[in-house]
């Protein structure tokens, strides 16, 4: 949490913050082990049939489930089901009944929309409603304060209220793992998937290889994982070796020094973890490089590093999975993108460009993967707090921390849970999406 | 016997005794073992391989380590050796390692480290110190109890700081502060102090010095040098493949799974890619001026003054098969030599010359059976001095006891990768560089004409000491 | 040798007092040009029953790179022995002068090891006045025994020098012995000897000779700089022999140039070997590495 978002969060600072009109960032509630999924009631609008499956689902998960609002009480989520929707009309009454219910939000509150896909839609009718709630979404996400969130579920043809990927997204959102995610809308892809046995330990015996894990947002990953069950290879190049070694011993994996814009990187990967681990799940494409400059300045070695590490070894490395008999069982494959990529970014043209290609890669690659069951996805990050964005001059910091709706900067962790996320089976119903983890950017996509 | 998870075979008859053929007639008895004896003495043991190493990088004195203990650079090489291998909260069988400047207060300095790092505390450990050849000893005997199953894994290595080396009190300061601990009275506390004097106060420096000689490493060095006739320009070509061959070995990638960086350093510091055989030779001798011959050895043909740590990850073949770790080479077999430097019988450091032969012998080989030679560069000379002997007909008949000359080395076998000219020696930690390196090596070649390929360590040691050490690709 | 009866001393005599006394006489014979004659006193010294301090021994062992064992150095026991050969100089009947006189050579035989636990009975005498081309020499003869007249465990021949003293009746050798050209050969030792290495070895051997303790003390006396006791270097070759020469061996040594402190030491010891490898000698010599100059040399051989 950054020393601006402490002073205004509690005292006499959160008064003045308060009178003068400051932004007013609030500490984000975040996940703890142990800790229950939502803070507070949930309320379901909606009166659909998938509306009534998916609450009596979550009350099996013990949530305290209300269909209508209790006034005064305060709500630790609002799920606005929506998936029936034949016309932009039928927007009005759920909604509006939702709309009642939102000054009674609690602090870190979640509101969540359930709809399906406009792509899939058969009538322009039925498009324009289902568009209508992404419109809809981003902008109560901005209406939203004290580090409430709002968040949407897109079901494709395939996926229902109930499919795993679903809940499994419900449970994502609802959660502190999605501290930082605001604004976003999630497909759900597939009826693919499967819930854990235990929501502790979403990864338990898988094996994960985390690149660029020597340091900040791929560190974090691989503590991330390793809390979720997850046993860690840990890649980077050999002159992090150290603090790779370091993240390696913390979360009791292997380290690998390796360079993964080697030709032979992604064998070595496959080698070791197969060798170590006895098999190979999960590979996070963490690592990246900057190298920014001004297009008009720009020069080969800076264009040609930057491609070479943040895209072009990720292709490479996954043509070689894709090809591995070691890499068939539920294969999972999260790519680190940047908002960069979707909104671009002044001087990042080079680094914008590998970040726009690594989410091309992935929407290609998901059918190649899906075809042995897998799952591939990225995570844009915006602003995150780390040390290349301590770094940065302090007005352009500042400006970029605030430019959200949560008035601050997220943290390598809030990027991380993201990625355990979509790299679990519960997530085996997602494949070829961005989310992003940005807490909704003001500027930009 | 085991007392780890899984219960080891054991020594099933009484073993003869393992130095059988080795001292019965000190150093002649090369060439007088019966061919491939080794293999039918030791008939019941099992392998002891090398997983893999790790060490730090070589900082030159005064560098990056300045101010890292003995303590810490041995912690920071054994927590890469654990991350590369995954030993977190592991109990390995013993751990072992040494240094050669030591402050009392590391009397436990291994298991302190032990206790830093990320194994589990209930691991052992035991320091051990043989000048130069600490590492190699380390693994030679740690690889031992491996082989009698009297532990399934074990960790060897080494440290030195040349910075961070201790001072000694003067011993009149020394013996006042002892006197004074024993007194009882003030009486007695008064007169203990009174004798005192002011030079009393001024440290004594480290002394590099062979204690019975008050020779330097490097003076004694200049008279092998001299006596075998080695050239100032043979020496200088040594080392410019040392550091050509070291410089090509960090392009290509090799040290990626043997070293970890350790504050900011991600080489060794004292590698030159650039030195030529012309920057060499505008170097000034430092050693061997007062000789009659001419003086040879320079700053660039001899090894500077280093810090460093080194590790190396031992098991028996159960064990690392359980653990899905790799076995790169296994430990065959190690011999240790020393000779008489005090009156200049023979040079300080040549008793590798005479180990090699009598390892060899023992194990029915010749030099023309081993396909890398790693001999740790102290000086230049003293590998082309080691080499010199080994090629001399006299030396071979009245030194080792042979027909003729022990053999000659093909040199492009020699050193690959480097060694200590090129990436330095922090003492107690060059054993370990080595074994990790040519185990890697070995494995890489695998098999040569049907035969595991094979590889021969020879280090020379303070005290007129060598240890020497054959390893296999597994 | 001599037939008289030796005088036998109650303790071991101080060096100190016998230094005080020795300059007092030298100025005796100046003042009053006294002379006591041409012949050495025939008659011996002899302490009874003399034992070591251990504490003492153990500083002379560590300070010239013996261990610390129970076996007493040859060069500590000349040294437990010297001032029983300085009383006799010391002896008005003595007729050269005490002060000034330079130790040329010593010879030892050390036939069976001596404990710090062992009783001694220690002799000396003088003999064998003769002449030398810079003055007139003689030897100090030393017998240790086992107390109560066993065999001669130790026995020790110092030749001392006084130079420029020519007495009548004695011959200055016909031709004067010219030393061997010397070439140093390669070391396998070098010596760096502090400025109070002379001060060391008195503080372990009692010889508080002034021309050993510091540069004031030795300029007194005539010198430039203090300069090392012969015996400390002799007896630091001797150690540096090392184990091999056993409990019974001959050691001789011969002193050229003083070694004037501090300086650097050069050495070479060369060993000779029977057939069977067994040890039979060695020979040392020391120079000076920064001009050639030998200091000293000589051997250890099995007896």
């Amino acid at each position: 949490m950054d020393k601006y978002t402490q002073l205004v969060s509690r005292g006499l600072g959160k008064d003045i913050a308060k009178k003068l009109g400051l932004p007013q960032p609030v500490v984000l509630r975040r996940h703890e082990p142990g800790q229950p999924l939502v803070q507070g009631p949930v309320l379901i609008q909606g009166s659909t049939a998938g509306a009534d499956e998916l609450a009596s689902t979550l009350l099996a998960w013990n949530l305290d489930i209300r269909r209508h609002a209790v006034p005064k009480e305060k709500l630790g989520a609002i799920i606005l089901v929506l998936d029936e929707l034949a016309h932009p009309d039928d927007l009005e009454k759920p909604v509006l009944a939702a709309a009642a219910s939102l000054r009674d939000l609690a602090p870190n509150a979640r509101v969540i929309t359930v709809s399906r896909t406009a792509a899939s839609a058969s009538t322009p009718e039925i498009a324009a409603a289902r568009q209508g709630v992404d419109g809809l979404l981003r902008s109560l996400a901005k209406e939203l304060r004290a580090g409430a969130t709002g968040n949407g579920i897109l079901l494709a043809d395939g996926a229902d209220t109930t499919s795993p990927s679903t809940l499994g997204a419900l449970r994502f959102f609802l959660s502190g793992r999605s501290a930082y995610v605001d604004g976003q809308l999630l497909a759900v892809t597939s009826g693919a998937g499967q819930l854990p046995d235990d929501p502790e330990k979403p990864l338990a015996g898988k094996v994960a290889v985390v690149t660029g894990a020597a340091r900040g947002i791929g560190a974090a990953i691989a503590r991330t994982l390793y809390r979720d069950g997850a046993a860690l290879v840990l890649v980077d190049v050999p002159a992090a070796g150290d603090h790779l070694a370091a993240v390696a011993n913390e979360v009791r994996g292997t380290a690998l020094q390796l360079d993964i814009s080697r030709a032979d990187a992604g064998q070595r990967i496959i080698d070791h973890a197969v060798e170590r681990h006895g098999r190979l799940d999960l590979v996070i494409h963490n690592a990246g490089i900057t190298r920014d400059k001004l297009l008009a300045n720009m020069d080969a070695g800076r264009w040609n590093s930057v491609t070479a590490v943040n895209i072009a070894a990720q292709l490479r490395i996954n043509e070689v999975l894709l090809a591995s008999e070691h890499f068939r069982s539920a294969p999972r494959i999260v790519s680190v993108a940047s908002t960069s990529g979707i909104a671009g970014n002044r001087g990042q043209t080079n680094y914008a460009a590998s970040k726009g290609g690594v989410m091309g890669m992935v929407r290609a690659t998901a059918p190649l993967i899906g075809a042995h069951g897998g799952s591939i996805n990225a995570v844009a990050p915006g602003f995150i707090e780390t040390e290349m964005t301590a770094r940065m001059p302090f007005v352009t910091r500042e400006a970029a921390r605030r430019l959200n709706s949560l008035q601050q900067g997220g943290q390598p962790e809030d990027v991380a849970e993201a990625i355990a996320f979509l790299a679990s089976d519960a997530a085996g119903g997602i494949s070829g999406e961005v989310l992003r983890v940005c807490g909704q950017q003001l500027v930009g996509a | 016997m085991s007392i780890q998870g899984q219960s080891a075979p054991g020594p099933k008859e009484s073993s003869p005794s393992p130095s059988a053929g080795q001292n019965a007639a000190g150093q002649n008895a090369a060439g007088q073992n019966a061919a491939g004896q080794a293999a039918a003495a030791f008939p019941q043991l099992r392998k002891a391989v090398v997983v893999g190493g790790n060490r730090i990088p070589f900082a030159r004195t005064g560098g990056a380590y300045t101010k890292s203990s003995n303590q810490d650079m041995l912690t920071a090489a054994l927590d890469g050796l654990i991350a590369r291998f995954g030993l977190q909260d592991e109990r390995i069988g013993e751990v072992a390692a040494g240094a050669v400047l030591k402050h009392s207060r590391d009397f436990n300095l291994t298991r302190e480290a032990v206790l830093g790092s990320a194994l589990s505390a209930e691991t052992p450990a035991y320091d051990l110190q043989q000048a130069c050849a600490t590492g190699l000893e380390t693994v030679l005997g740690l690889a031992n109890k491996i082989r009698l199953g009297q532990i399934d894994s074990a960790i060897a290595g080494g440290v030195d700081s040349a910075s961070d080396a201790p001072i000694a009190v003067s011993e009149g300061l020394r013996e006042v502060l002892l006197d004074l601990n024993r007194a009882k009275t003030l009486p007695q506390r008064l007169q203990a102090l009174s004798r005192l004097r002011p030079k009393d106060l001024a440290p004594d420096a480290p002394n590099t010095g062979e204690p019975r000689t008050g020779l330097s490493m490097g003076e004694h060095q200049a008279l092998t040098t001299a006596q075998w006739k080695i050239t100032r320009e043979a020496q200088d070509e040594l080392a410019c493949n040392s550091h050509r061959n070291l410089a090509a070995a960090y392009d290509a990638g090799f040290f990626d799974d043997l070293l970890t960086p350790y504050r900011g350093l991600r080489k060794d510091a004292n590698l030159r890619p650039d030195t030529s055989l012309e920057k060499l030779a505008t170097l000034k001798p430092v050693f061997g001026k007062n000789l009659g011959s001419e003086a040879t050895m320079t700053a660039g043909n001899s090894t500077p003054l280093t810090d460093g740590a080194s590790t190396v990850l031992l098991a028996s073949e159960e064990w690392a098969d359980a653990h899905d770790l790799p076995k790169l080479a296994t430990v065959v077999d190690g011999e240790a030599a020393a000779v008489d430097f005090v009156h200049g019988k023979d040079g300080l450091l040549m008793a590798p010359a005479f180990a090699v032969p009598r390892l060899l012998a023992r194990n029915g080989l010749t030099l023309e059976d081993i396909d890398f030679f790693e001999i740790h560069e102290a000086f230049a000379g003293t590998v082309l001095s080691t080499l010199a002997a080994w090629e001399d007909e006299e030396f071979g008949r009245t030194r080792l006891g042979l027909d003729g000359a022990f053999g000659i080395i093909d040199r492009s076998k020699l050193n690959v990768n480097g060694s200590s000219l090129a990436a330095g020696h922090p003492f107690a930690a060059t054993g370990g560089r080595i074994v990790a390196t040519l185990a890697k090596m070995l494995h890489a070649r695998g098999q040569v004409d049907g035969r595991p390929a094979r590889g021969l360590i020879s280090i020379c040691a303070a005290g007129g000491q060598g240890v020497v050490a054959i390893l296999e690709a597994h | 040798m001599t037939a008289s009866q030796p005088v036998i001393l109650g303790e071991m005599p101080s060096l100190s007092k016998l230094y005080v006394n020795a300059a007092a006489t030298a100025a005796r014979r100046r003042v009053l040009g006294t002379h006591t004659g041409t012949e050495l006193p025939e008659c011996s010294h002899e302490v009874r029953g003399v034992q070591a301090d251990v504490a003492n021994l153990t500083a002379y062992q560590h300070l010239i790179g013996e261990t610390a064992s129970d076996v007493l150095p040859a060069g500590f026991i000349h040294a437990l022995a010297f001032p029983l050969a300085m009383s006799v100089m010391n002896r008005d009947d003595f007729p050269l002068p005490l002060l000034g006189m330079i130790h040329l050579s010593n010879k030892v035989v050390q036939s069976a090891p001596v404990r710090f636990t062992e009783a001694l009975d220690i002799r000396t005498r003088v003999e064998n006045l003769r002449g030398h081309r810079a003055g007139t020499q003689l030897d100090v003869v030393a017998e240790v025994r086992e107390a109560g007249d066993g065999a001669i465990r130790w026995l020790g021949v110092s030749s001392y020098l006084a130079k420029g003293v020519f007495l009548p009746g004695i011959d200055k050798p016909s031709a004067p012995s010219v030393p061997a050209a010397f070439t140093a050969p390669d070391p396998t030792a070098l010596w760096q000897l502090g400025v109070d290495t002379g001060r060391a070895y008195a503080a372990v051997s009692g010889d508080f000779n002034p021309i050993h303790l510091s540069v004031l003390t030795a300029k007194a006396l005539g010198m430039r700089r203090s300069i090392a006791h012969g015996m400390y270097l002799a007896s630091r070759a001797l150690a540096d022999v090392g184990a091999a020469k056993g409990d019974a061996f001959s050691w001789d040594v011969s002193f050229e140039a003083p070694v004037f402190l501090p300086a650097r030491v050069a050495l070479d010891i060369s060993t000779a070997q029977d057939g069977d490898g067994a040890w039979q000698r060695s020979d040392y010599a020391a120079w000076s590495p920064h001009s050639g100059r030998k200091h000293f040399s000589g051997s250890v051989a099995a007896l």
